[in-house]
C-alpha cells in the first residue's frame, strides 16, 4: 500500500518523469499503430520492431556506452533499412508479404541477438543495462532519455493531428489521393519514419520484442467501442497510457521485474475485455441479443398455434394443450406464457388461454408475413409450394414494416397464400 | 472505326500500358468531345479501368501520352474528377458518409489545411444532389451497395470539376440507383460537363451513352453512338479473343523484361 501511495503520488520526481514518459509513449504508439491496424499492416509494425535491435546494439559498440542518442539512431537506421527492405522486396519479387515480412523480422532480430552476445562478451561494464532493450525497463529511464523519448512521442501525436485528412486518405483511398495531386507517396513515407520512430522511442520501456503489441493491441480493442475515428484513437490512447502506467508501477514495486511484459498483460486485459463487454460488437452483447431473438421467436410461435386453433374453430386452448404442442420444452413455454400474460397479448381465465384484442392482432401480423413470405417465394421466385414453409417460419420475425409494405404491393394486397389459406389483415373477422 | 474531333476535352496519343510485364492495352489513339456522356465498353480484362488509371496517372505508361484541356495533367487536376472503383476501397474504415463527400474539397483545400464551414456546405449540397442527405452521420460500413456508390458519386460532384471519370459507378447497384446515377449524369452533361463511364453492360449502355469507345486490349471504336455500335464492331470487341495478341503477352510476360520500355 505503501508502495502505492509512494508511485501514484509522485513524491519521486523520477517516478513523475518515467509516469509522463510512459503516457506520451503509450499515446504516440497507439496513435500511429490504429492507423496502421486499420491500413492492415499490422505486421510490418512487428518486422520493424525486432528490426531496430542490431541498430540498438551497433549505436552501443560505436559510443562504447548507453547512449540514449546514439541509441535511437542506431535504432532508427536499421528500421529504416528493414521497411525499406520490405517494399524493395515486395516490387522486386515475386515473394508475398507474409513471407517478406517474416524474413526481415527473423534475419534482423537474429543478427541482433549475435551482436548482443558480442557485446556481452566483451566484457564492457556499460553493457548491464543494454538486456532491457529486449523486454524493456521503464524504471531505469533517466531524465536526459527522457527528453528524448517524450520529445519524439510529441512530435509524433502533433505530425498525426496536424495531417489526420491526409493520412485517412493514405489509408482509406490512396488512389484518390493521388488523383487530386496529394503526393501521396511522401505521405507513406512520413507515416513509415512515424511508425519506427514510435517504435523507437518504446525500446527502453518495453523492449523490442513486445513493442508491436503497444503499436497494434489498443487500436484492435478500441476498434470494438466506436465506428468513428476521433473517438477511436482517444480509446486507444487511453488503454496504452493506462496499461503503460500499470505496468511501470508493476516493474516498480518488484525488483528485477521487466515492464514490456506487464504492460501487455493490462493491454490484453483491456483487449479480452472489450472483446467480451463492448456493445453490439462484445461477445457478451451478441450472445444477449441472440437469447433476446429466440425468446422472441417462441413467442411468435406461440401466438401462432393460438392463432391457428382459432383458425380451425377451436376458441381457447387450456395451458396443458399448448404444453404438449411444444414438447421438452414446458419451462420455456411456461416462461414465455408468462411474458405474454405481462405484456398484454394473452388472457389467463381458468386455466384457459385467449388472445387480447392486442394479442390478435400482433398474431394476425406474424401469421401475415409468413403467408405473404410463401406467396412471394411460391409466385416470384417459382418455389414449389411444399419448399416455402422452412424459410418463412424463420423470416416472420425479422421481416419489417417496410418490407411487408413492399411485399403487399408487389403482390397485389392477395387474399391467399399457396396453400390456399386466407392471407389474415387487421380488420379481418375470424 | 475512330471518329476524332477538333478541340477535344481529352486527346489520347499512342497509349501503351502494362502492368509489371504484361501489356495491357496497345497503342491507344483517340480524342473525345466536350459536355458528352460517353461510355467505355469492352469484355473483362480488356483494359477499361486501367485506360481511365492510366489517364490519370495512377499506373506508369508504357509508351504514349495523354493531354486533357490540351494540357498536362498536373497544370488541370481541379478541372479533373475521378471515381474509383466501389470495391477498391474498404468500407469498414471508420468514417461517416460526410466524412468521405467532404474528401471531395480537398483538392480545391490544399494539404494541411481542414475542412470547415464552407467544405461541409458544399458536401452536404452534393449528398442532396444524390438523394443521401438523411444519411449524412450515417457511418459507411452501414451502407448497401447502391448507397456506396451514391456517396463517391457526391464525393465526385463535390469537387466542382469540368471532366469526370467514373469507374464502373453502376457496378452491384440497384435499379433506382442507376436510373438516378443516369438522370444525374445526363444533368451533368446537359451542364456542359464531360463524363466518361467505364460500363460493362452493353444493353444499358446503348440507350445511356452519346459517344462509344469499344475497347479489347487495343482500341476497337470510338464515335459517336450512332455511327460505332455496327455488329462488326460489336463482334470485334466482345465476340472472338484476340488469340495472337494474347500468345503474345504471354511470350513477354515469360521474359524477364518489358521489351515495350524504352
Amino acid at each position: 500500500m505503501s508502495d502505492f501511495l509512494y508511485f501514484f503520488t509522485f513524491q519521486d520526481s523520477s517516478i513523475a518523469f518515467v509516469v509522463i514518459g510512459i503516457t506520451l509513449l503509450g499515446i504516440g504508439s497507439a496513435y500511429v499503430g490504429t492507423y496502421s491496424f486499420l491500413d492492415k499492416k499490422a505486421l510490418l509494425g512487428d518486422a520493424i520492431s525486432h528490426a531496430v535491435l542490431p541498430g540498438i546494439c551497433l549505436g552501443f559498440m560505436l559510443a562504447g556506452e548507453k547512449n540514449p542518442i546514439y541509441i535511437v539512431t542506431g535504432a532508427f537506421l536499421s528500421g529504416a533499412l528493414a521497411t525499406f527492405l520490405t517494399s524493395w522486396l515486395k516490387s522486386n519479387t515475386r515473394l508475398s508479404d507474409d513471407a517478406i515480412i517474416a524474413s526481415i523480422l527473423s534475419i534482423f532480430f537474429g543478427f541482433g541477438v549475435v551482436l548482443l552476445t558480442v557485446i556481452q562478451k566483451s566484457g564492457n561494464p556499460e553493457m548491464a543495462g543494454l538486456n532491457q532493450f529486449i523486454f524493456g525497463n521503464a524504471i531505469a529511464i533517466l531524465e536526459e532519455d527522457l527528453y528524448i523519448y517524450g520529445g519524439l512521442a510529441i512530435l509524433i501525436i502533433i505530425t498525426l493531428t496536424a495531417f489526420r485528412k491526409e493520412f485517412s486518405m493514405l489509408v482509406f483511398n490512396a488512389d484518390f489521393g493521388k488523383s487530386i495531386g496529394y503526393p501521396m507517396g511522401a505521405i507513406r513515407l512520413v507515416f513509415n519514419v512515424l511508425m519506427i520512430l514510435a517504435v523507437v522511442i518504446g525500446i527502453q520501456a518495453i523492449g523490442v520484442v513486445l513493442m508491436a503489441a503497444l503499436l497494434i493491441a489498443p487500436g484492435a480493442a478500441a476498434r470494438f467501442w466506436t465506428d468513428k475515428l476521433g473517438k477511436l484513437l482517444l480509446i486507444a490512447g487511453a488503454f496504452s497510457a493506462v496499461s503503460g502506467i500499470l505496468g511501470t508501477y508493476v516493474s516498480f514495486v518488484i525488483p528485477q521485474m521487466p515492464t514490456g511484459p506487464w504492460v501487455v498483460v493490462f493491454l490484453s486485459l483491456f483487449a479480452f475485455a472489450s472483446f467480451l463487454f463492448a456493445p453490439k460488437k462484445g461477445v457478451l452483447s451478441r450472445f444477449i441479443a441472440r437469447r433476446y431473438y429466440l425468446k422472441k421467436t417462441h413467442q411468435d410461435h406461440l401466438l401462432k398455434l393460438i392463432y391457428h386453433g382459432l383458425e380451425s374453430g377451436k376458441n381457447s386452448f387450456a395451458i396443458e394443450e399448448i404444453y404438449e404442442s411444444f414438447p421438452y420444452r414446458k419451462r420455456q413455454t411456461k416462461h414465455t406464457i408468462d411474458e405474454l400474460l405481462k405484456t398484454n397479448l394473452l388472457t389467463l381465465n381458468q386455466g384457459l388461454i385467449d388472445f387480447t384484442s392486442k394479442g390478435k392482432s400482433e398474431a394476425k401480423r406474424i401469421v401475415r408475413l409468413h403467408r405473404l413470405w410463401e406467396l412471394y417465394l411460391n409466385e416470384y421466385m417459382n418455389i414449389a409450394p411444399d419448399h416455402v414453409h422452412d424459410s418463412a417460419e424463420k423470416l416472420e420475425h425479422i421481416l419489417t414494416p417496410e418490407l411487408e409494405a413492399l411485399l403487399e404491393n408487389r403482390l397485389n394486397y392477395p387474399k391467399l397464400d399457396p396453400h390456399q389459406e386466407a392471407i389474415p389483415r387487421d380488420n379481418d373477422e375470424l | 472505326m475512330i471518329i476524332n474531333v477538333d478541340s477535344p476535352v481529352l486527346e489520347i496519343h499512342d497509349l501503351t500500358v502494362s502492368y509489371d510485364q504484361s501489356p495491357v492495352l496497345w497503342n491507344v489513339d483517340l480524342s473525345l468531345p466536350a459536355g458528352k456522356l460517353i461510355g467505355i465498353l469492352g469484355p473483362n480484362g480488356a483494359g477499361k479501368s486501367t485506360l481511365i488509371k492510366a489517364i490519370m496517372g495512377l499506373i506508369p505508361i508504357t509508351g504514349g501520352y495523354v493531354k486533357l484541356f490540351d494540357r498536362e495533367l498536373n497544370d488541370v487536376r481541379s478541372r479533373i474528377s475521378y471515381v474509383p472503383q466501389r470495391e477498391s476501397v474498404d468500407w469498414n474504415f471508420p468514417a461517416s458518409v460526410l466524412d468521405v463527400v467532404m474528401m471531395g474539397t480537398y483538392g480545391k483545400l490544399g494539404l494541411f489545411r481542414r475542412p470547415g464551414k464552407k467544405e461541409k456546405k458544399i458536401a452536404m449540397d452534393c449528398l442532396e444532389k444524390v438523394g443521401m442527405q438523411a444519411f449524412v452521420d450515417r457511418q459507411i460500413s452501414e451502407l448497401s451497395g447502391g448507397q456506396q456508390q451514391r456517396v463517391f458519386i457526391a464525393r465526385a460532384l463535390a469537387q466542382e470539376a469540368d471532366l469526370y471519370l467514373m469507374d464502373e459507378p453502376f457496378a452491384g447497384v440497384d435499379m433506382a440507383t442507376e436510373t438516378a446515377i443516369f438522370q444525374l449524369l445526363q444533368e451533368m452533361t446537359a451542364a456542359g460537363k464531360t463524363v466518361i463511364v467505364v460500363h460493362h453492360d452493353i444493353h444499358s449502355a446503348m440507350n445511356y451513352f452519346d459517344w462509344i469507345i469499344m475497347l479489347n486490349l487495343h482500341l476497337v471504336a470510338s464515335g459517336p453512338k450512332a455511327q460505332v455500335v455496327t455488329e462488326e464492331l460489336l463482334r470485334k470487341t466482345y465476340g472472338g479473343k484476340l488469340n495472337l495478341l494474347t500468345k503474345v503477352t504471354d511470350i513477354i510476360r515469360q521474359k524477364d523484361f518489358n521489351p515495350l520500355k524504352s
